[in-house]
């Protein structure tokens, strides 16, 4: 198996991302799928970080930094802006993290969803307010730890599904990515750059430094997150048409997902079955609901 | 072309004819009619702009600085808690120097809810970099949207241009609409000299550290400072295409007033009634109608205020804990003048308690009878 | 103001208000920023030997000719085993492929079938690239005692390398046990008079029909060349030791397979009893099938110690012969003319391990009984005829004193193959004659790269391998083979091959898959002119392209253990 991938960069290295960062990774794949006819809206996140602080950056195409729950009420301000002018063929993106995605910037992002504004959505989800500390989002997964969910409290409630709410927003192209599978997400970009409307596409982007794991696993994590079914890779176009892009052959158990990260270090065997339970039904669920149009 | 219109479709056609590109705004009470008629322009084609229906002021404001960065001229207009919300964007939009222009009817804050007029709410909003312009009739109102574009666009500063709620915003006076041609050739087109543009990768407003994020922040000052020149050239400019003049200070029968009446907006209108019938009465008042807020232009107040022996600011807002704010910059402008006059500081129509003639007599009245105020706040109408 | 001075802060860059943008726009990119400073550990590109290339006894680079194999340089591949083993048709044919054993795709799915690669490319290599000719001119004269794979081995590279080589072959016909001990079935005749070819235009000259000790002494030989290179190799037959050995019926499993291959038909019964579990026992047996006998192999230990190779223990019970294991022969049954009717045997049970690692076989007491045989073929192992040895040369036990390079103890005379160790292997017998000429031209650094540890299955990733089982090679079904003497096992063709060599790891070697270029979050991966470079200016030392690199190319090490240019 080879990956080919363009060589073309759009990034410079001299970042400053954690060694082993997801999101870093993200962003370059991202942007070899889109290309430099790209402008880029980036709230308060890692990345507002990584891009480099003044009078530096780190990417080839042009920034907007803005505040952290506008990420995409400003790609689509950008857009109109763009559009009004005759300049119709810019890519606007919103890159934002998951707690400028599922919590603070959700209002923002329904809204733009709702107006079906034509921006491209991408949350890169590490799975806690990493970029301040590595706080609990709600996009944290049941059980894990994070410095307000203490190992005597580890996070009660189960992930927010964004894509599932971004699917119920009708838009017209929804998916799931990740970085084992750099072929899958730079098509997937490709794809969300020929279509009108709100794309929305959710990378699950591993932070070793707020998931306690050795930074050289970061891209095993990512396989292993697919193969277990933690972290289902999908697509679904207007809201109906769902397609499961990647089915492992042999399920892998979540403990052996689990077992590398020391944020889940404190869970007991019970607590690994239940987690095993909710992943397999939400497979199956998401199974049935994949087959569902009448 | 003239025709009776309220306040809220002045600031309508002020942003019209300004050939808006971008509008972003949410509905609020009194704004709604702004955007409704904004609505109808976009869609009949009188105005070529993209309407983006926000979720919320803080979208809107977003929208417009992200929209004017690329490029684009952009509108929007709230109202109190609309203008609250937007609170952080407002910082952003002036320290990005965006020339975002928004109208704001003066509505008072919650709770209790209120819908009526009073000036708390952006007043809240004076340390911002914002530049503030306070209306007094339907008429100044268009035309200070229309001069407004003008001014951000030259100093690169965003402009507020405020209106009172339902006194001024749904209130129909005759209005003179001039023509598109003569906006055109006040008003070019948009051109912003650093814009987000594909052919170069640059970011903007990244993240600045104490090494650099003074400089920056003292530029935004100095702007201000400049914009106080420019903002009194294009009152000119403007006077010269279209034969009305507003400067940014109105003194009226001021050179050998004893007393002058400091106020803002629409309560100036009914303030000259009643001076010129104390006039006539033999005592000598004037008034001094405040347009420009911010920046505070020290100079021009100093000079028309130090001649006076007494100064009686009407303050239709209160920034609890101090005192009026009309009031403290009345006072930081005089001070180190060596002997300033005694500057008596009205509260009064709070939540949009109506302000007589009677409560402006009173007023005035009180002034020439005390020799220096009786209180920090002078209370007026309120049940205490 | 001197003690102002030292809280002095540093001059910035930008200086005056008129240097700033109105707002933080930045436009300098971080290439600024050498991150490289914040490393720990470092990776570099570090190629490391596959356990295939470390175990075959010539040290082919087998993992490079099967990387030249996928990306369809045929010719390439074939110059490339050229480099270490003259002859892949031949071993591709009957090597007993330690690589294999080695293969870490044993330890996933299963194992390469390398010697079936290599058998392709040896085959395609002898039809489509020209016959190599010598790259130099050397005036010594080098004398090689016996034509077969160790001898062939040296004549190939002593050729190439331009000296005068001449060989004596004691039988007619070129090839040693190539040609007299293995039967066609396995390596056809035409196969190894084209690999001869190769030796005819390196201008090797031969002399057949003459047998050293016999025709011509040693000494003579040590007179008249330069370089002595004894490689006869081991063909005396070993005696059983039982009585009535010498009876009518029992024969020699070398003379017997000598006889088939000299294009003869030999004298056999019908009932053939074949007693050892080498490979000439199993060849025996199935040349026995194929003139129309119904042979019995008698092995006196078990199936897993039985020294022939696993292939061909395994094709044998394929065409139905019987083995029977843990008997050993006590006596050669006899009638009254001396003809053999039987043999008898004792059951064997395993004991102890002996000296080769083994249990030895111990024999269950009163446990005898006799066999019905009309013929018994006795392979029980060859011996080494040290007769033909000049008086100063030094011997061992069991054959001529050579060291790993084949030097005797007497200068210009080497020894190498089964004359020095016993019988052993085609594969290593070639080895030992490409190490003696390497030795003899002064290569001898390039004869070996071998370590202690290759790589290891565990420090492979195989999450870039799908599970794919060795491709089936084509063979002829059973029935048909069983009558004749046609080549068993057709090979690969362009579309199996194929298929099987995708399923190589490369294991320790950079096979270019991009892995490390596509990973790394820091673009730290240099691609250029198709090579791969690490920008030290920027890496962070994460790791993720080491993890990453499916074949364990890459190492980390501390950055504090570098020595910095």
């Amino acid at each position: 198996m080879r990956f080919t991938v363009s060589e073309k960069e759009l990034m410079y290295p001299g970042h400053v991302a954690c060694p082993g960062c997801g999101g870093a990774l993200a962003m370059r794949l991202a942007l070899k799928a889109l290309g430099e006819k790209t402008m880029i809206c980036l709230p308060a996140c890692c990345w507002t970080i990584i891009d480099g602080p003044f009078p530096m950056h780190s990417l080839h195409v042009p920034v907007l930094h803005t505040a952290f729950e506008t990420a995409a009420i400003a790609a689509s301000g950008v857009k109109a802006g763009l559009d009004i002018q005759g300049k119709t063929d810019i890519t606007v993106m919103a890159w934002a993290g998951d707690g400028g995605t599922l919590d603070i910037g959700i209002q923002a992002l329904s809204g733009a969803a709702e107006r079906n504004d034509d921006i491209i959505y991408t949350c890169y989800d590490n799975e806690a307010y990493m970029n301040t500390g590595i706080q609990r989002s709600s996009a944290t997964p049941k059980g894990a730890w994070t410095t307000t969910t203490p190992e005597k409290t580890p996070k009660f409630e189960p992930k927010k599904n964004i894509t599932e709410i971004m699917i119920a927003h009708r838009i017209p192209y929804v998916a799931t990515a990740t970085l084992a599978y750099p072929e899958d997400l730079i098509n997937k970009f490709k794809k969300a750059k020929e279509i009108k409307g709100t794309k929305f596409i959710h990378i699950f982007a591993p932070c070793p430094t707020g998931w306690k794991m050795a930074p050289d696993l970061m891209i095993k994590i990512c396989r292993l997150a697919v193969e277990s079914n933690i972290f289902p890779i999908y697509e679904c176009e207007n809201g109906i048409d769902y397609k499961i892009n990647i089915t492992p052959k042999n399920q892998i158990p979540v403990v052996n997902y689990l077992k590398l990260q020391g944020r889940f270090s404190h869970l007991t065997v019970k607590e690994i079955e239940q987690i095993q339970k909710s992943v397999d039904f939400e497979w199956a669920l998401l199974n049935k609901r994949s087959k569902c149009n009448p | 072309m003239k025709k009776v219109i309220t306040g809220n479709h002045a600031v309508s056609y002020g942003a019209q004819l300004a050939r808006s590109q971008v509008i972003a705004a949410y509905p609020i009470t009194p704004q709604t009619q702004i955007v409704e008629l904004l609505s109808e322009f976009c869609a009949s084609g009188k105005l070529n702009a993209k309407f983006i229906k926000v979720e919320s002021e803080h979208s809107a404001m977003t929208a417009c600085i992200a929209a004017s960065a690329t490029g684009a001229r952009a509108f929007t207009a709230t109202s109190s808690h609309g203008l609250a919300l937007m609170h952080e964007m407002l910082h952003w939009a002036a320290a990005a120097r965006m020339p975002v222009v928004m109208a704001n009817v003066n509505r008072a804050m919650g709770p209790g809810w209120s819908v009526w007029t009073d000036q708390n709410d952006s007043l809240s909003q004076r340390d911002l970099g914002w530049i503030q312009l306070y209306c007094e009739s339907n008429q100044e109102v268009l035309d200070t949207t229309i001069q407004a574009f003008k001014i951000a666009e030259k100093v690169l500063l965003p402009v507020m241009v405020v209106l009172d709620a339902f006194v001024l915003s749904h209130t129909s006076e005759p209005v003179d609409i001039p023509e598109q041609s003569m906006v055109d050739q006040f008003l070019p087109p948009y051109q912003l000299p650093t814009k987000l543009d594909i052919s170069q990768a640059k970011a903007y407003g990244g993240l600045t550290s104490p090494d650099h994020y003074f400089e920056i922040r003292a530029k935004i000052q100095k702007a201000n400072e400049q914009a106080i020149i420019v903002i009194k050239e294009i009152d000119n400019e403007f006077n010269q295409m279209f034969s009305r003049k507003y400067g940014i200070l109105e003194p009226y029968r001021c050179e050998d007033a004893k007393v002058i009446l400091v106020t803002s907006g629409t309560i100036s209108g009914t303030a000259r009634n009643v001076i010129d019938g104390i006039r006539e009465q033999g005592r000598k008042v004037g008034l001094l109608k405040i347009k420009l807020f911010r920046p505070t232009p020290f100079e021009d107040l100093r000079s028309v205020l130090y001649k006076a022996q007494k100064i009686a600011v009407i303050d239709r807002n209160l920034s609890f804990g101090h005192s009026g704010v009309f009031a403290q910059e009345i006072k930081s402008a005089l001070y180190g003048l060596g002997a300033a006059p005694p500057i008596f500081d009205y509260v009064i129509g709070l939540g949009g308690r109506d302000v007589t003639p009677n409560d402006i007599y009173e007023i005035i009245d009180n002034t020439f009878k005390s020799e220096s105020p009786q209180e920090p706040i002078i209370w007026r109408g309120v049940r205490l | 103001m001197k003690w102002l001075e030292k809280y002095k802060p540093p001059v910035p860059v930008l200086q005056k208000e008129s240097d700033y943008p109105n707002w933080a726009i930045s436009s300098t990119s971080t290439l600024l920023n050498h991150t490289g400073t914040w490393r720990i550990f470092r990776p570099i590109y570090d190629n490391k030997i596959p356990p295939c290339n470390n175990e075959c006894p010539t040290n082919e680079k087998i993992q490079g000719y099967i990387d030249l194999v996928k990306q369809n340089k045929l010719s390439d591949a074939y110059k490339l085993i050229l480099e270490d083993n003259p002859f892949p048709s031949i071993t591709g044919r009957v090597c007993y492929h330690p690589c294999e054993s080695a293969c870490n795709r044993k330890d996933y799915d299963q194992a390469l079938s390398i010697h079936c690669v290599e058998r392709f490319v040896g085959d395609w290599g002898i039809k489509n690239v020209p016959l190599a000719k010598p790259i130099a001119k050397h005036k010594e004269t080098v004398a090689i005692v016996g034509s077969g794979p160790a001898g062939m081995a040296a004549a190939y590279y002593l050729g190439l390398a331009g000296y005068n080589v001449t060989i004596f072959e004691k039988k007619a016909k070129l090839g040693g046990m190539l040609r007299y001990g293995i039967p066609t079935y396995r390596l056809p005749k035409n196969v190894l008079n084209n690999e001869f070819k190769k030796l005819a235009a390196l201008n090797v000259k031969f002399k057949t029909n003459t047998a050293i000790g016999k025709t011509v002494t040693l000494d003579v030989l040590r007179k008249n060349f330069d370089i002595i290179i004894i490689c006869h190799g081991a063909h005396k037959n070993r005696p059983m030791g039982v009585a009535n050995e010498n009876s009518d019926g029992v024969y020699s499993g070398l003379e017997f397979l000598s006889v088939i291959n000299a294009g003869k038909k030999p004298k056999i019964g019908k009932k053939v009893a074949i007693i050892g579990g080498g490979n000439t026992a199993i060849d025996a047996a199935r040349s026995c099938l194929r003139l129309g006998s119904t042979p019995v192999i008698l092995y006196r230990r078990t199936k897993a110690e039985m020294p022939a190779v696993l292939d061909e223990i395994e094709a044998a019970e394929a065409e139905g012969i019987k083995i029977e294991f843990l008997v050993a022969p006590e006596k050669v049954v006899a009638n009254k003319k001396g003809k053999v009717i039987g043999i008898e045997c004792i059951k064997m049970k395993l004991g102890k391990p002996d000296a080769s690692g083994r249990r030895r076989p111990v024999p269950v007491p009163k446990s005898n009984f006799v066999l019905k045989f009309d013929s018994i073929i006795s392979a029980i192992g060859e011996q080494v005829d040290l007769t033909i040895l000049s008086s100063d040369v030094a011997k061992t036990e069991w054959g001529i004193k050579a060291d790993y390079l084949g030097r005797t103890n007497v200068n210009n005379v080497y020894a190498i193959g089964d004359c020095v160790t016993g019988p052993k292997t085609v594969v290593e017998a070639f080895g030992a004659g490409k190490r003696v000429a390497f030795k003899i031209s002064g290569e001898e650094h390039n004869i070996e790269h071998k370590v202690e540890r290759p790589v290891q299955f565990s420090e492979l990733n195989t999450d870039y391998f799908e599970h794919a089982d060795k491709v089936k090679v084509a063979e002829l079904p059973v029935k048909d083979r069983k009558k004749n003497f046609n080549e068993a096992h057709l090979g690969y063709n362009k579309i199996s091959v194929k298929d099987e060599v995708e399923r190589c790891f490369s294991c320790g070697i950079c096979n270019k898959c991009d892995n490390c270029f596509v990973v790394c979050p820091d673009l730290s991966v240099i691609k250029q002119n198709g090579d791969y470079e690490f920008d030290y200016d920027f890496c962070k030392g994460c790791g993720v392209c080491a993890r990453e690199c499916p074949r364990y190319a890459i190492t980390m090490k501390e950055e504090s253990k570098v020595e910095t240019e």
